[in-house]
């Protein structure tokens, strides 16, 4: 007998800003849509545990793409891609992911992402406050400087390595030695977009002047941010949950940058706490 | 003092040498790099993923390619077993503590997956300072 996962892939085709995308995509589950974006740099095996959560997949259609360049979603296929170099725009990547969810004829979905998908969170929120019922930014904030760095992809050194190595202490000590080096499995995968995603994630994006444009009263905003994250700390996260009309931040203790992929079990808890309270914001 | 110290490093010497995570991918791990501890200050000299030698009494002309400086209560936070926030490696430390990282980061950047692991063995032997 075949031990297959209940998790399934599909791919999709979309057209954004004139860039034709064949994106790949995990699914399992039914109910409330609840999209997921990986980190930089990364794909959305990142998101495995929650795929296979048979308790929140009861209630909720779990569905983590491979950002463009990520994973098994191509570069541009009507492009020569490899003659610009890849800078991720926060306008370029909201309208991705509202036209996938178009695609996908999603009908009021949760969105998710953590550090950058984070970041892009706030966006969808600011942007778009009534194409999504909540969002739940992970290990963002208002700005996050300082991780645009030529080290990434730089010639003299192995980038893979490199980009798995350097995110390595974004994860907590207490995270299993499994989970974290499957993340830095993950990470050494990525390593020729990983600077260009982190364009966006430490240039482009840039909301301090912007905060008071969210209202999530609108759209709810549930942020949470790990104590071991050195990227974005609990205060940093914190104090923009805070200058968000009713934001809500949730702190989780003795967990690090990419908590979905480096400890579950641990992510869940406050997942789960999330969840709930978009379902008394929002009744669904 | 001194004794301590080559004793510490013995036992890093020891446990690097007999690391599987970096073992399993020792060949071309070659660099020298210091440990700079505001109290104590040593050279490691790595060759093929083994200490080859662990100079305890740097004089101020001997050579390393890159060097991690920070203050004594810093490195006593990296030797915990668990470290608090921020403590926990060198990207963290640099980015929100005290820690400086100085010299050829290229050779660094070269040997980061085995030296990220070789650091994290200071939770296994403590630091000498």
């Amino acid at each position: 007998m075949a031990r297959h996962s209940p998790v399934t892939g599909r791919y999709v085709t979309i057209e954004v800003d004139g860039l034709e995308y064949k994106v790949f995509y995990l699914h399992n589950g039914k109910g409330t849509p609840l999209v997921c974006q990986h980190t930089a740099g990364c794909h959305n095996h990142q998101w495995r545990g929650l795929l296979e959560d048979e308790e929140i997949t009861r209630d909720y259609n779990v569905i983590a793409y491979d950002l463009a360049r990520h994973g098994k979603s191509d570069p541009p296929l009507n492009v020569e891609w490899w003659k610009s170099e890849y800078k991720l725009t926060a306008d370029h990547y909201v309208n991705f992911i509202t036209t996938l969810c178009d695609a996908l004829e999603l009908d009021n979905p949760i969105f998710m992402g953590s550090s950058f998908g984070g970041n892009v969170a706030l966006q969808l929120a600011m942007r778009h406050p009534d194409r999504f019922r909540a969002v739940i930014p992970v290990e963002a904030a208002d700005y996050a400087p300082g991780f645009f760095l030529d080290w990434w992809r730089h010639p003299h050194v192995n980038a893979a390595q490199v980009c798995a190595s350097g995110t390595w202490d974004l994860m907590a000590p207490q995270s299993p030695d499994m989970d974290r080096w499957l993340t830095w499995h993950y990470y050494t995968q990525g390593s020729e977009v990983f600077k260009g995603d982190l364009y966006f994630y430490s240039v482009d994006h840039d909301l301090r002047r912007d905060l008071d444009r969210i209202d999530a009263r609108r759209c709810p905003v549930v942020m949470m941010t790990g104590t071991y994250d050195f990227l974005t700390p609990p205060e940093v996260t914190e104090n923009t949950a805070r200058r968000i009309k009713g934001g809500i931040y949730i702190e989780m203790t003795d967990i690090g940058h990419f908590p979905m992929s480096e400890n579950y079990p641990v992510f869940r808890v406050y997942l789960k706490e999330a969840l709930r309270i978009i379902r008394e914001k929002t009744g669904g | 003092m001194a004794a301590d110290l080559k004793h510490w490093a013995g036992k890093f010497k020891s446990l690097t040498d007999s690391d599987a995570t970096i073992g399993a991918m020792a060949k071309y791990y070659t660099c020298t790099f210091m440990y700079d501890m505001g109290d104590a200050k040593v050279i490691v000299e790595m060759h093929d993923g083994k200490v080859k030698h662990i100079n305890t009494n740097p004089a101020p002309l001997d050579a390393y390619d890159f060097a991690l400086r920070a203050s004594a209560a810093s490195w006593r936070e990296f030797g915990k077993p668990v470290p608090r926030p921020h403590f926990h490696g060198i990207w963290a430390a640099s980015f929100r503590e005290d820690l400086k990282i100085e010299g050829n980061i290229t050779v660094l950047m070269q040997n980061l997956r085995n030296f990220t692991v070789q650091f994290e063995l200071l939770r296994k032997c403590g630091v000498p300072v």
